[in-house]
């Protein structure tokens, strides 16, 4: 369908979402938009499986970067799930999901 | 530049505003629904090349189950959801400093990115998932194991009578 994408755009654009997700994984205090920021760098690797793919030569390599990102996504959604298990175990055990105080290795 | 270019760096910058803004808005509540904005930005990116199964994947898994579970985090922990959080201590320097690094990245991909292939390469629902559970059987197997202990993890972790 498409034939004018060029490999420039969609890499300076899954850099400029992952340095945001590191910007925000480095300097948020609360727990849920540490998760937030982890989960936009997560999806700026995966926009990178899915737009390199679209750029693969033949439909077995495509299927290969869109098998790969579904796998990721799906990691994704797992780590989202026990990130919140832990932001509740926090919340009970300290009346705060605010990070800089969950110094102990246990909850 | 064709249409498809202008939908891209229309749809990339809608990306970069509603991830900026869901990180610096001060209300919690506010930044899951720009997140959940960002999420929504990406599945049309992934339906702009031609990733029909994926885009949709990420319409359901993110924009609805993970946007629903970060609200349900935030609403489980705060007394009252629309509470201001303190300023965030990002200032005009930061963010300018921030600019300038996004735009040397920029004309840097821009400049030794170099052109793509011929075209995107469109393809059958029912050949992803040949591919995914014949070559990639093994690795959809890990993640459901993943996400089993996942599972038994979540509850380990909140289950009731613990100190």
């Amino acid at each position: 369908m498409t034939d004018a994408f060029t490999t420039a755009g969609f890499l300076a654009l899954s850099g400029a979402l992952l340095a945001l997700g590191l910007f925000g994984i480095l300097t948020r205090r609360n727990f849920i938009l540490l998760l937030v920021s982890i989960e936009i760098a997560v999806n700026a690797a995966v926009l990178n499986f899915v737009y390199f793919a679209a750029f693969a030569p033949t439909t077995a390599e495509a299927l290969n970067g869109q098998s790969a990102a579904i796998v990721i996504v799906a990691l994704a959604a797992t780590e989202i799930a026990v990130g919140l298990a832990i932001v509740l175990g926090l919340n009970r055990l300290r009346g705060s999901i605010d990070v800089t105080g969950a110094t102990d290795l246990r909850l | 530049m064709n249409l498809v270019d202008i939908a891209f760096l229309l749809l990339a910058a809608a990306a970069v505003g509603t991830a900026l803004l869901a990180l610096l808005v001060r209300e919690l509540v506010h930044t899951i629904l720009w997140v959940a904005g960002f999420f929504v930005v990406l599945a049309a990116l992934y339906f702009l090349a031609e990733a029909t199964f994926l885009g949709v994947l990420q319409l359901g898994v993110y924009a609805g189950a993970v946007t629903i579970l970060l609200l349900f985090g935030v609403m489980v922990t705060r007394r009252s959801i629309f509470r201001r959080d303190a300023a965030t201590g990002i200032g005009p320097t930061s963010v300018a400093l921030a600019a300038l690094v996004v735009l040397l990245l920029g004309a840097v991909a821009w400049r030794f990115g170099g052109t793509g292939a011929a075209g995107v390469t469109a393809y059958a629902p029912a050949q992803l998932s040949q591919a995914l559970f014949g070559t990639y059987g093994p690795w959809l197997l890990l993640v459901g194991l993943a996400m089993l202990a996942a599972l038994a993890g979540a509850i380990y972790l909140v289950r009731e009578g613990r100190e």
